[in-house]
C-alpha cells in the first residue's frame, strides 16, 4: 500500500518478469530446436506391422544422422501407419529401404532409412514400401535362450566324438575351409565358365551343407557368448569377408561356370573339404556326451570354437547379403 | 445418544463442504472485483514483489538442489543399465512436469501463503478490514484480488526459474561431477523434453498460485479469535493449501499428460 | 421519522450465541447534533455503533439513514450510504502497512480525484489538529495507543463526512490531550453542523460537548435526553454512573 516505493517495486518486479520470460524463451528455443518441425519439411508414409516403441518425435536417420522425425502414428487396417516429417533438403531415392532399429539392447527405437541408388526421389506424401522387418526383442531373447540350450547339447555331442582321428579331421577341415575359400576366389576369377559342370556333381552334397548351415544357425547364441576372444573375432571376420566375396562372385559368375569343372585339383580339394565336414557332422550326429575329455583338450577346444565361429559368422554374412535360400541353391548347385 | 453420534459424523463433512463453498465464493468475488475499475495496479505490483521477488532465492535454492539430487539418484539407477545418458532427460522431465511447479508452489505457500493468512488475519482482528468496509471500499478487491492475481502471475515465473536452475543443477552434477557424456546428456534432454512439458508445468503453477492464494486469503480473511486465531489461520492456510496443491496436481496431471 | 433525524434505530436486536447484546434498541440520532452514548463496559456500545454503518447485521430491527433501511441494502447500495460516514474505531484500526500520512490520506486517494498537493494540504491540516504533524512518516505500528487514536480521528474526519461515529475518542489519552480532542470534535461539529455519535466513558468530558446523551444498559436505551435531563434521571443505572464520577477534586468535595 505504499506509493512512494512504487518506482523501485515496479523496477524489481519488471526485472523478475523479464528474466522469467527470457528463460522461458530460451528453454522453448532449445527444446524446439530439433527444428524439423520448425524448419518445415515434407511428409512420407510408412506402414509397419509393429510400431511399438515408436512415438511422435522419434528420430528418423540416415547413416546415424537425423533427417527427420515421426510426425504421427495411426492404425490403418491392422497396420501402423506412420507419418514421417523429413527435412526439405534431404532427398530420399524411391528404392530406399526403411527399418525400425534400436540403439543397443535397452536403447531407444529409431527409424533408419537405407537410401537406394535411384535417381528419382520421394515427393511429399510418398509411401516407402520397402520395409525391412527386424525381429523384436522378445524374439531375439527367445532365440538366444534356445541357442544357449543348443550350445550345451552341442558341447556334449562334441565331447563324444572327438578322438585323435576326429581331431585330425577337424584340423584338416579347418585348413581346407580356409584353402577352399581362398581357392574359390581364385577359381571363380579364373574359371567362371567351367563351373556349370561341377554344379551337377555337387548336388549330392548340398543336403549336407544345408544341415551344417542349420547347425551353425543354432550355434548362434553360443558364439555370442564366446565373442570375448579378440583373435577369434578377427578370424571370424576374415572368413565372413571371404565368404561374402565368394557369394557375390558366384552371383555374378552364375551364368558361365563351365571352366571350373576342368580344374581337377580344385575339384578334389573341394570334395575333400566336403567329405571332412561330412565326417564331422556324422560324428556329431552319432556322438554322445563325455564332456570332460573335450574340455581338457585345450587346443582342440579352441579349434572347435574357431571353426564354429567361422562357420557361424560366414552363415551370418551370407544371410545378410542375400536370402539364405538363394545362396543355398547356388552353393548346392555348385557342389 | 444416537442423534448425537450422527451429528458428530455429519457435521465435519458438512463443514468441509461449507468451507469449500466459501472458498469458491471468495474466488468468485475476487474474479468479479478484478475486472471492476479502478484497477489496483499498485496493490498488485506490491503483492507481485512480495510473492515473486521475495521468493526467488528460496525457489532457486530448492530448484538447484532438487535438480542435483535427481541427477544423483537417477544416475545410480541408470548406470546399472548403462544408460547414464538418460539422466538429463529424467531430471528435465521430472522438474518441468512435476517438481518445478509443485515444489515452487509449496515453497511459496510456506513463505507467502502463510504471510497472506497472517496479514489478513491480523487485519481482521484489528478491524482494519472493517475500516476498509467503512470507507466504502471492498476488502476483497483491495486485499484478496491483488494477492490472487500476483500469485497467478508469479508462480509460473518462479516455476520457469526453478525449472531452469533445476536442469542446470542436474547438468552440473550429471556432467561435471559424475562425468556423464555431455553430448548425450544434453541431446537426450532436448530430445525428450517437449514444449508441452514446460508449458503444462507452468499452467499447473498458475493453478497452484490461484489455489494457494485463495485458500490463504480465505483463512486469513475469516480469522476470528485474536492473535491466537491468527496463528491458527496461518497454520490452516499452509496445511490446506499444500494438501490442495498436491491433490489438484494429481487431477491436473491426469488431465494433461 | 422526524425531519431532523439522521439515524433512526427501531427495535434493534442482536445476539451472539446465547448472549443478548442488543435487546430492542430504539433511538433517534439528531441531525447536526452530538449524541453521546454511555454504558457499562461490554454493554454493547461498540456493537451498536457497528450496526449503524452496516458492519454487523442485526437479528431483527431497522436502521434508517436518509430514508433507507440500511439493514436491507445490498453491498453496493450500502457503500453509497457509507460514503456519508466516517468512523473512529475503538482500537483505531489503522492500516499497519502504511505510515501515518498515508493512513490519513487513504480515503481521499481512493474516493477523490484530488491532486497529491491538495491531499497533502488536507492531511497536514488534520494532522496538525490532532497534534501529530511531525509524525507523518512514522509507521502506524510505531505509535502509542493514544497517538493511534488521534490518527484514527484524523482519518475519520478527513472526508468531512456528514455523520461521524466515534468509539471512545478520548479513552487512551491524557487529560490535556483529551480536552484538545473534545474541543476538536466540538469545533468541527459546530462549524460544519455534522452529525456526531460519540461513545464514551468519560462522563465529565462528554457532558461538556454533548447535545444529547443516551444511556445503554442491558441491551436497551434506559435514558436519553439533554445532558442535564439524563443527569437528573432517576434511573438506577444512570445514578450509579453519576455517583462513580463524583470525585472530590472534580466535584467540589461533597462525596460521602
Ligand atoms: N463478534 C462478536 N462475537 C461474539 N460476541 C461479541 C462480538 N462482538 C461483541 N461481542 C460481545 O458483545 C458484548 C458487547 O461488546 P461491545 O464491544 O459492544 O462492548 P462495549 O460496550 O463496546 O464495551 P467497551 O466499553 O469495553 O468497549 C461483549 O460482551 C462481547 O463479548
Ligand atoms: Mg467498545
Amino acid at each position: 500500500m505504499h506509493r512512494q516505493q512504487n518506482i523501485s517495486t515496479e523496477m524489481k518486479v519488471g526485472i523478475l518478469v523479464v528474466v522469467g520470460i527470457i528463460i522461458l524463451f530460451y528453454m522453448s528455443f532449445r527444446v524446439g530446436k530439433f527444428g524439423v518441425f520448425r524448419e518445415g519439411g515434407y511428409d512420407l508414409v510408412v506402414f509397419f506391422d509393429n510400431a511399438s516403441g515408436l512415438d511422435p518425435k522419434t528420430p528418423v536417420q540416415i547413416a546415424g544422422v537425423e533427417i527427420g522425425k515421426v510426425k504421427s502414428i495411426q492404425l490403418e487396417g491392422y497396420r501402423a501407419k506412420v507419418n514421417l516429417l523429413i527435412k526439405d533438403k534431404i532427398k530420399i531415392p524411391l528404392d530406399s529401404k526403411i527399418a525400425v532399429k534400436a540403439q543397443g539392447v535397452l536403447g531407444d527405437k529409431y527409424i533408419e532409412v537405407k537410401p537406394g541408388g535411384d535417381k528419382k526421389y520421394f515427393d511429399h506424401g510418398g509411401t516407402i514400401k520397402d520395409v525391412i522387418t527386424t525381429p523384436d526383442f522378445d524374439q531375439i531373447f527367445a532365440t538366444v535362450n534356445r541357442a544357449a540350450k543348443n550350445f550345451g547339447d552341442t558341447l556334449d555331442e562334441f565331447s563324444g566324438i572327438i578322438g585323435p582321428k576326429e581331431k585330425e579331421n577337424i584340423k584338416k577341415s579347418l585348413d581346407n575351409i580356409q584353402t577352399v575359400s581362398n581357392d574359390f576366389k581364385e577359381v571363380i576369377r579364373v574359371n567362371k565358365e567351367n563351373i556349370t559342370l561341377v554344379v551337377k556333381n555337387a548336388s549330392v552334397i548340398s543336403g549336407k551343407l544345408g544341415s551344417i548351415v542349420n547347425d551353425v544357425e543354432q550355434g548362434k547364441g553360443t558364439l555370442g557368448l564366446l565373442v570375448k576372444d579378440e583373435t577369434l573375432y578377427n578370424d571370424a571376420k576374415e572368413t565372413v569377408a571371404a565368404l561374402k566375396t565368394i557369394s557375390t562372385d558366384i552371383e555374378q559368375g552364375k551364368g558361365s561356370l563351365g571352366k571350373l569343372a576342368k580344374d581337377d585339383a580344385l575339384y578334389n580339394d573341394a570334395r575333400d573339404t566336403v567329405k571332412n565336414i561330412k565326417d564331422i557332422t556324422a560324428g556329431i550326429q552319432k556322438g554322445e556326451g563325455s564332456f570332460g575329455k573335450f574340455t581338457k583338450d585345450e587346443g582342440m577346444y579352441n579349434e572347435a570354437q574357431k571353426t564354429m565361429k567361422k562357420i557361424q559368422k560366414g552363415a551370418d554374412g551370407l544371410t545378410e547379403m542375400t536370402p539364405i535360400t538363394i545362396l543355398g541353391t547356388i552353393i548346392g548347385t555348385f557342389f | 445418544m444416537f442423534e448425537n453420534l450422527l451429528q458428530r459424523i455429519i457435521s465435519p463433512v458438512e463443514n468441509i463442504f461449507r468451507e469449500f463453498g466459501s472458498i469458491g465464493l471468495m474466488f468468485y468475488q475476487s474474479i468479479y472485483w478484478m475486472f471492476r475499475r479502478p484497477f489496483k495496479f499498485d496493490y498488485i505490483l506490491k503483492q507481485m514483489e512480495f510473492v515473486g521477488l521475495n521468493s526467488v532465492l528460496v525457489v532457486v535454492i530448492t530448484g538447484v538442489f532438487t535438480g542435483m539430487v535427481l541427477a544423483l539418484q537417477s544416475y545410480h539407477g541408470f548406470r546399472k543399465f548403462g544408460s547414464e545418458g538418460l539422466v538429463g532427460m529424467t531430471v528435465a522431465l521430472s522438474i518441468t512436469r512435476e517438481l518445478g511447479p509443485v515444489l515452487t508452489a509449496l515453497m511459496v505457500t510456506g513463505r507467502a501463503g502463510s504471510a497472506m493468512a497472517a496479514e489478513l488475519g491480523t487485519m481482521r482482528v484489528t478491524e482494519q478490514i472493517d475500516a476498509l468496509m467503512v470507507m466504502a471500499l471492498n476488502p476483497i478487491k483491495y486485499l484478496v484480488a491483488p494477492r490472487i492475481i500476483a500469485s497467478f502471475i508469479m508462480l509460473p515465473l518462479l516455476t520457469i526459474i526453478a525449472d531452469f536452475v533445476g536442469i542446470v543443477g542436474g547438468y552440473i552434477v550429471g556432467v561435471k561431477l559424475l562425468g556423464i557424456n555431455e553430448g548425450a546428456y544434453i541431446n537426450k534432454t532436448i530430445q525428450y523434453l517437449d514444449l508441452d512439458d514446460i508449458y503444462n508445468g507452468l499452467i499447473k503453477a498458475a493453478v497452484f498460485g490461484v489455489i494457494l492464494s485463495v485458500v490463504s486469503c480465505y483463512k486469513g480473511f475469516y480469522t476470528s479469535g485474536g492473535a491466537e486465531g491468527v496463528g491458527r489461520a496461518t497454520t490452516e492456510a499452509v496445511v490446506v493449501s499444500s494438501v490442495s496443491i498436491l491433490i489438484s496436481d494429481y487431477v491436473l496431471t491426469s488431465i494433461m499428460f | 421519522m422526524k425531519e431532523n433525524t439522521a439515524i433512526g434505530i427501531k427495535d434493534l436486536h442482536k445476539q451472539f450465541g446465547d448472549q443478548k447484546v442488543l435487546d430492542g434498541i430504539n433511538l433517534d440520532i439528531e441531525r447536526g447534533k452530538i449524541t453521546v452514548i454511555i454504558g457499562k463496559s461490554g454493554g454493547g456500545k461498540s456493537v451498536l455503533l457497528k450496526h449503524l454503518i452496516g458492519l454487523v447485521k442485526p437479528d431483527k430491527g431497522e436502521i434508517w439513514v436518509d430514508g433507507l433501511d440500511i439493514v436491507k441494502l445490498n453491498e453496493k447500495e450500502l457503500n453509497e450510504t457509507r460514503k456519508k460516514f466516517g468512523m473512529l474505531f475503538q482500537e483505531a484500526a489503522l492500516f499497519d502497512s502504511m505510515n501515518v500520512y498515508d493512513n490519513v490520506a487513504f480515503p481521499l486517494r481512493e474516493h477523490t480525484k484530488l491532486s497529491e498537493k491538495a491531499i497533502e494540504r488536507a492531511v497536514e491540516e488534520k494532522l496538525k489538529r490532532v497534534g501529530l504533524l511531525a509524525f507523518g512518516e512514522k509507521m502506524s505500528s510505531e505509535l502509542s495507543g493514544g497517538m493511534r487514536k488521534r490518527v484514527g480521528l484524523a482519518r475519520a474526519l478527513i472526508m468531512d463526512p456528514d455523520i461521524v461515529l466515534f468509539d471512545e475518542p478520548t479513552s487512551a489519552l491524557d487529560p490535556v490531550i483529551s480536552v484538545t480532542i473534545e474541543d476538536l470534535i466540538r469545533e468541527t461539529q459546530t462549524h460544519f453542523q455534522k452529525t456526531y455519535v460519540v461513545i464514551s466513558h468519560d462522563i465529565l468530558g462528554m457532558f461538556r460537548i454533548a447535545d444529547k446523551v443516551a444511556m445503554l444498559s442491558n441491551g436497551r436505551i434506559v435514558a436519553e435526553g439533554s445532558p442535564n435531563e439524563v443527569r437528573r434521571s432517576n434511573n438506577e443505572m444512570v445514578q450509579e454512573f453519576m455517583r462513580a464520577v463524583k470525585m472530590p477534586a472534580l466535584s467540589g468535595g461533597n462525596y460521602a
